[in-house]
C-alpha cells in the first residue's frame, strides 16, 4: 500500500466513523445492553446500610416462592443513581422496577413516557393498604405510577434534652416566639442554638419549606411547582426568607455552619455531643443517631417535636414537609411487566418485610399499624412519626425532589447565598423568578 | 503493505502511526465533534435529543453563572500556578542536595501524589470540619477563629487552592529536584570563586539552568488546571452559593444535576476551545512540534 | 555498541549552543551507576538555614494531614469525636479497616489495578510505534496526525463525556472495565506521544545512520536502538498514564453502574452521601487503603522514577 493510498484509506475510515456516530447522536440514545423477557426482574434501589439487608432478605424470600420469576436487586448511591436513572430509562439498559421519590421527581419520568400506569395491575384492596397522604405521592393525574416501598420521611425538629435543661428550657418550642426566646437563652450559655450542615444546601431548604408552609400555607408552593408566573413573588416567600435571615443574624446557627457537612456527620455530632441544642432534619435522624451515638438515644437525651407554629400564619400547624416516601415504579418498556408487578405486590406489604422495617427504626407507610409500632422497638419515636403523617392535612414533598432538576439546582444555590448573607430575600426572589 | 512496513532506508512507514491516530480519532476526536452537535440539541437524558437550533447558544449570553465560573477558573489556574511554582522550585532545589536527611524527607514529600483526588478531597472534607476536624485548631493561626474555611464565600476558593496545591506540589517538586541535580557543578564552583553567596548562586546559576523545567512544569500545571473538578465536586460541590463553581464543574452540574445536556454541551464546547487554545499556546511556546532535538535549546 | 560509546556520542551531540553544557543523552540504565564525570550539585558546606526552614514548614504541611488520616483510621468512632484530631488514639483499633474491607473495598482496588494496568499497556502499545513513525518517517500524513494529537494535549476529558457515553453504549461496552479503559487511554495518548517523540528525537541521528548502513530495517532499529534509549521516556509515560487512570473519576462514574465494576475513586465517593452521616474513621481507613497499592509500586520503582520523570520534558 503506498503512502497516498494509506492516507486516503485512513481518511475514509475516520470520516465513516464520524458520520456513523453523528447519525446516532441526535437520534436515539442509550445503551444496547441485555434485553429482558427472561422472567428475571431487575430492581434498582438506593444504597442504605440499614435497609439493604432487609431488602436482600425479602428478595430471596420472593425468589424462593415465585417459580420461574427471579428478582435481582442492585443498589446505588444517591447522586450517581439519579444520573444513571436519567440515562438508562427508556433505553434497553433500563431496570424493570426502579426506586424514585414520587411527586415531582416521578412526574418527570412519567412525562417522558417511561413509566407504566399500574392502575389496572393493582387491585383496590392493595392500594388501600397504604396511608392516603403517602399514596398520593405515587399518583399523578389520578393514575397510579408508584407504590410506597419503605418508611415515611417527614422532617421534624430534634433537640438535646440535656442542653435544654442546662439553658433552663423546660418545654420544646411550640411557637416561633418561643423558638427565638430559646435561641437567645442558649446563646447566652455559649451553645450553638441550632446545628446546621450549611455546606449542603438541602439541609437549609428544610427551614424554608416549613416556614413558607406555616406563613402562607401549602398553596404557595403548589403555585411554584406548577410554574405559575410570579409564584416566587408571593409575599409569604419574602416573609419566610426574612425570618431565616433573622435567625442567621441572631446567630441561631453559630458562625461556621457553612463548613459543616451532613454527609460527614458534622451536624448530627454537634447535637449528640451537646454542642448544639436543636436540629431540623428528616425522620432518619433517629436511626442515624442510634447508629453513631447509641448512648445519647438510649439514655433518652434525644428529643423531638413538630415544627413551631407562626403567629398569624395561614398554614395548618399539623402540615408537614419532607419525603412522603420512596416508591417503586415499573418502566414502561419492561418486558417483564407481569413479573415486575408481581414482585411489588408480594414484597412491599408483606408482613415480615413490614416488621423488619419497623425493627430498623423505619415507619412503613401502611395504614393501621399503630399497635404494631407500639409493641416494636423505639415505640415512642415511631408512633410520633406515624402520627405526624397520619394526621397531616398536607404533606409537601421536599422541594428539591418536587421541582424540575434545573430549578432545584438553582434554588439550592440561591438559598445558600441567603444563608451566607451573600443575597437578600429580594435578590433570591428575583433570581428564582428569572428561572 | 510490505513496502510500507519495511523500507530500504530503515525508516518506519506511515502505517506505524495509524493505529494510534485511528484510536484517537474514534475515542477523542469523534466525541469532540459530537459535543458540538449536542450543543445544538435539547436533551435531558430521557428519551431522544431534539434539534434546538441555536437556543442553547443564545442562553450563553444570559447565564448569570458563566462569567463567575470563567473568572473562578482563571483565578484558580493563575493562583495555583503562582503558588505552586513559588513553593516547588525552591523546595525541589533544596531536595536535590545529597544529604541523607533530604533524601528521606523527599520520600515523605512525595506521598500526597499517590493519593487520588477523591481520597484527597475526602481527607480534607473531614479535616476541614470546623467543630471536629482540624479547622478549629488551625483557624486561629490564620485569623479564622471559627474554622469556617469552606463555608465562607470569600475563603472557599482559597481553601480549594490550598488543597489542590497540597496534592500537586510533590509532583512538580520532583521535576525540579531531578532538574536541579543535572546542573553542572562547575558552574557553582565558578560562581563561588567569583565570591557569589548562596542567594546569588541561586539567582544566577540555578534559575537560568532550570528555565526549561519551569516551562515544562508550568505547561503541566496549565494542562491540569482544566481537568480537576472531582476534588471541587467532593469538597464543596461548587458552593457556598457559586463561590467555587469553576467551569468544568459548571458543565458537569449543568449536565448531571440539572440534566440540561444541551446547555452542558455548549459549556463543553467552551472547555474544548479553552483546551485547544491552551494546547496551541503550549506547543508554540515550547516548540514541541519541532522535528529536531529539543536539547538544542529553545 | 556499548553504553559507553553511546554516552560519548550523545554528549558531543547534545552540547547545545545556548543551553550551556547539559547532561548527556539518556543513559541506558538510569539510576544504577553514576557515569564518570556526570555533573551534579556539590553540597555546600555551610548549613542552608533558609532552605531548611522552608522544607521544615512544608514537612509540617504534608505530615499533619497524613498523620491525621492514619490516626483517625485507627480510632474508635466515639474517640474520634471526643478526642482532639491530633491526639494519639486511645486504643488503636483495626476494626475500621475490617469494616471497609467487608464492604467490598478490596474488589474496588483490584478493579482499579486492572483498569490502570490495561490503560498503561494500551497507551504504550499505541504510542510507541506512533512516536517512532513521527520522529523517523518522512510522511506528511504522520506529521499532520501529530499536530491533531497535540491539539488534544490540554483537552479536559469530561467535556466529551456525553458522546463518549453514547459511543461506549453503541460498542456494547457499557458497565464493563473496558468502558473505562478505552476513553481513558485515548485522552492519555497526546501526552504519551509527546514525551516519547521528545525522547526519541534526543537520539543522535548518526546512531540511526550507523544502523541503517548495516542494512537494518525499521523494526530492527526500533528493537535494538530506540527501545533501550527510550526507556526513561517509557517510564515517564507509564507513570503519567498510571496516575491518570488510577485517579479517573468521571469515566467510571458515567460508564459503569454495577458494584462489580466499581473502582476505588467511586468506592471512596460512596462514603459520602450515605444517609445518616458517614463514619469518618472508616472513611479515613478507606483513604489509607486506596493509597497502599501506589505506595507499594512507588517503593519498588522509586529508582526509575527520578530518572524517568524528566525524560522527554527537557532538563
Amino acid at each position: 500500500m503506498n503512502r497516498a493510498l494509506t492516507l486516503r484509506f485512513t481518511t475514509a475510515l475516520a470520516t465513516a466513523t464520524a458520520l456513523a456516530a453523528t447519525a446516532t447522536a441526535c437520534g436515539s440514545s442509550g445503551p444496547g445492553a441485555s434485553g429482558g423477557g427472561s422472567g428475571k426482574v431487575t430492581v434498582w434501589a438506593l444504597q442504605d446500610t440499614a435497609l439493604n439487608p432487609v431488602q436482600r432478605k425479602t428478595v430471596s424470600t420472593f425468589n424462593a416462592s415465585s417459580g420461574d420469576t427471579k428478582a435481582a436487586i442492585q443498589f446505588f448511591v444517591n447522586d450517581p443513581y439519579k444520573q444513571k436513572l436519567q440515562t438508562a430509562l427508556g433505553s434497553p439498559n433500563a431496570p424493570d422496577v426502579f426506586l424514585n421519590w414520587g411527586g415531582g421527581n416521578l412526574t418527570t419520568y412519567v412525562k417522558s413516557g417511561n413509566v407504566a400506569d399500574l392502575g389496572t395491575d393493582l387491585d383496590a384492596s392493595f392500594k388501600n393498604e397504604f396511608l392516603p397522604s403517602v399514596m398520593a405521592g405515587g399518583t399523578i393525574d389520578g393514575k397510579t405510577y408508584g407504590v410506597p416501598m419503605e418508611g415515611v420521611q417527614p422532617v421534624a425538629l430534634f433537640y438535646n434534652k440535656d442542653v435544654f435543661a442546662k439553658a433552663g428550657i423546660t418545654q420544646p418550642p411550640a411557637t416561633w416566639p418561643d423558638l427565638l426566646h430559646d435561641i437567645d437563652r442558649m446563646k447566652a450559655r455559649h451553645i450553638t442554638p441550632i446545628a446546621l450542615a450549611g455546606s449542603q444546601a438541602w439541609t437549609e431548604l428544610m427551614w424554608l419549606e416549613y416556614l413558607l408552609d406555616r406563613v402562607g400555607g401549602p398553596q404557595v408552593f403548589v403555585g411554584i411547582q406548577a410554574g405559575k408566573p410570579g409564584a416566587w413573588q408571593d409575599p409569604a416567600v419574602t416573609t419566610a426568607l426574612t425570618m431565616i435571615r433573622d435567625l442567621v443574624d441572631r446567630g441561631a446557627f453559630g458562625t461556621n455552619y457553612g463548613s459543616v457537612g451532613q454527609d460527614s456527620g458534622g451536624a448530627d455530632a454537634l447535637l449528640s455531643k451537646g454542642r448544639a441544642g436543636m436540629e431540623l432534619m428528616g425522620s432518619w435522624e433517629y436511626a442515624g443517631q442510634l447508629a453513631t451515638a447509641p448512648d445519647f438515644v438510649k439514655k433518652g437525651k434525644l428529643g423531638w417535636t413538630t415544627f413551631p407554629t407562626v403567629p398569624n400564619g395561614k398554614g395548618d400547624a399539623k402540615n408537614i414537609v419532607g419525603n412522603p416516601c420512596n416508591f417503586f415504579s415499573v418502566t414502561a418498556k419492561s418486558k417483564n411487566r407481569a413479573a415486575a408487578v408481581d414482585f411489588i405486590t408480594k414484597t412491599v406489604t408483606e408482613p415480615s418485610y413490614v416488621k423488619n422495617l419497623i425493627d430498623i427504626g423505619q415507619v412503613p407507610a401502611i395504614a393501621g399499624i399503630e399497635d404494631q409500632l407500639k409493641s416494636g422497638p423505639n415505640a415512642d419515636y415511631t408512633t410520633f412519626v406515624y402520627g405526624l403523617v397520619e394526621h397531616a392535612p398536607n404533606f409537601t414533598q421536599s422541594w428539591d425532589q418536587a421541582l424540575a432538576p434545573a430549578t432545584a439546582q438553582k434554588l439550592l444555590t440561591e438559598l445558600q447565598k441567603v444563608f451566607n448573607k451573600q443575597a437578600s430575600p429580594q435578590q433570591f426572589v428575583s433570581a428564582m423568578d428569572a428561572e | 503493505m510490505n513496502t510500507a512496513l519495511r523500507r530500504s532506508d530503515g525508516r518506519p512507514g506511515a502505517l506505524w502511526a495509524v493505529p494510534a491516530l485511528l484510536y484517537f480519532a474514534l475515542f477523542a476526536v469523534v466525541p469532540m465533534a459530537l459535543v458540538v452537535v449536542l450543543s445544538f440539541c435539547r436533551w435531558n437524558g430521557l428519551g431522544s435529543p431534539h434539534w434546538a437550533g441555536t437556543a442553547n447558544w443564545t442562553r450563553l449570553l444570559h447565564d448569570p453563572d458563566l462569567g463567575q465560573s470563567l473568572r473562578l477558573s482563571l483565578l484558580l489556574t493563575v493562583v495555583n500556578w503562582a503558588v505552586q511554582t513559588l513553593i516547588c522550585l525552591p523546595l525541589g532545589v533544596w531536595c536535590a542536595g545529597h544529604q541523607r536527611a533530604r533524601a528521606v524527607l523527599s520520600t515523605l514529600f512525595f506521598v500526597p501524589l499517590l493519593m487520588s483526588s477523591a481520597a484527597v478531597a475526602l481527607l480534607f472534607a473531614a479535616l476541614l470540619d470546623p467543630n471536629f476536624g482540624l479547622a478549629h485548631a488551625i483557624g486561629p493561626w490564620l485569623g479564622v477563629d471559627d474554622g469556617n474555611f469552606i463555608g465562607d464565600p470569600h475563603l472557599a476558593l482559597w481553601t480549594v487552592t490550598a488543597v489542590v496545591t497540597w496534592q500537586f506540589v510533590p509532583f512538580h517538586t520532583l521535576l525540579y529536584q531531578a532538574a536541579a541535580r543535572q546542573v553542572p557543578a562547575q558552574l557553582y564552583e565558578a560562581a563561588t570563586i567569583d565570591g557569589a553567596g548562596r542567594w546569588r548562586q541561586f539567582l544566577s546559576v540555578t534559575l537560568p539552568q532550570l528555565r526549561h523545567t519551569v516551562v515544562t512544569s508550568s505547561v503541566l500545571m496549565l494542562v491540569g488546571s482544566l481537568t480537576y473538578f472531582d476534588i471541587v465536586l467532593i469538597l464543596t460541590n461548587g458552593g457556598p452559593g457559586t463561590s467555587t463553581r469553576i467551569l468544568p464543574l459548571h458543565m458537569y452540574l449543568t449536565g448531571f444535576s440539572s440534566f440540561d445536556m444541551g446547555y452542558a454541551g455548549v459549556l463543553a464546547v467552551l472547555l474544548l476551545v479553552a483546551g485547544t487554545t491552551l494546547s496551541l499556546l503550549v506547543v508554540r511556546v515550547t516548540g514541541f512540534r519541532r522535528m529536531t532535538s529539543r536539547r538544542e535549546g529553545l | 555498541m556499548s553504553a559507553k560509546t553511546l554516552a560519548t556520542t550523545g554528549r558531543t551531540a547534545g552540547t547545545g549552543s545556548r543551553g550551556g553544557p547539559r547532561a548527556a543523552a539518556p543513559r541506558p540504565r538510569p539510576g544504577l551507576v553514576r557515569r564518570p564525570g556526570r555533573p551534579h550539585r556539590r553540597p555546600c558546606r555551610r548549613p542552608d538555614w533558609l532552605g531548611g526552614l522552608g522544607a521544615a514548614a512544608w514537612l509540617v504541611i504534608v505530615a499533619v494531614p497524613l498523620y491525621y488520616v492514619l490516626a483517625s483510621s485507627l480510632r474508635e468512632k466515639s474517640d474520634y469525636l471526643d478526642a482532639g484530631p491530633l491526639s494519639v488514639p486511645h486504643h488503636v483499633v483495626l476494626s475500621n479497616y475490617r469494616t471497609v474491607l467487608d464492604s467490598g473495598f478490596a474488589d474496588y482496588l483490584w478493579n482499579s489495578v486492572l483498569v490502570t494496568a490495561a490503560t498503561v499497556a494500551l497507551v504504550l502499545a499505541l504510542a510507541l510505534p506512533a512516536a517512532y513513525a513521527i520522529v523517523r518517517s518522512r510522511s506528511r500524513f504522520v506529521t499532520a496526525g501529530f499536530s491533531v494529537m497535540l491539539m488534544g494535549l490540554a483537552i479536559p476529558a469530561q467535556a466529551t463525556i456525553v458522546p463518549v457515553y453514547l459511543l461506549i453504549t453503541r460498542l456494547h461496552a457499557y458497565d464493563t472495565l473496558t468502558a473505562i479503559v478505552l476513553p481513558t487511554a485515548a485522552f492519555s495518548l497526546p501526552m504519551a506521544i509527546l514525551v516519547l517523540t521528545s525522547t526519541m528525537r534526543d537520539i543522535p541521528g548518526e546512531l540511526y545512520e550507523a544502523m541503517t548502513v548495516d542494512g537494518a530495517n525499521a523494526t530492527q532499529v526500533l528493537r535494538s536502538l530506540v527501545l533501550p534509549l527510550t526507556r526513561p521516556g517509557l517510564v515517564t509515560v507509564g507513570i503519567y498514564t498510571a496516575l491518570g487512570a488510577w485517579n479517573g473519576f468521571i469515566f467510571p462514574l458515567v460508564l459503569t453502574q454495577s458494584e462489580a465494576h466499581r473502582t476505588v475513586t467511586l468506592g471512596l465517593w460512596n462514603y459520602q452521601g450515605q444517609q445518616g452521616g458517614i463514619d469518618v474513621p472508616a472513611t479515613m481507613a478507606a483513604v489509607v487503603l486506596s493509597l497502599l497499592p501506589l505506595l507499594a509500586a512507588y517503593l519498588v520503582g522509586r529508582r526509575h522514577l527520578l530518572s524517568g520523570l524528566t525524560a522527554g520534558f527537557g532538563k
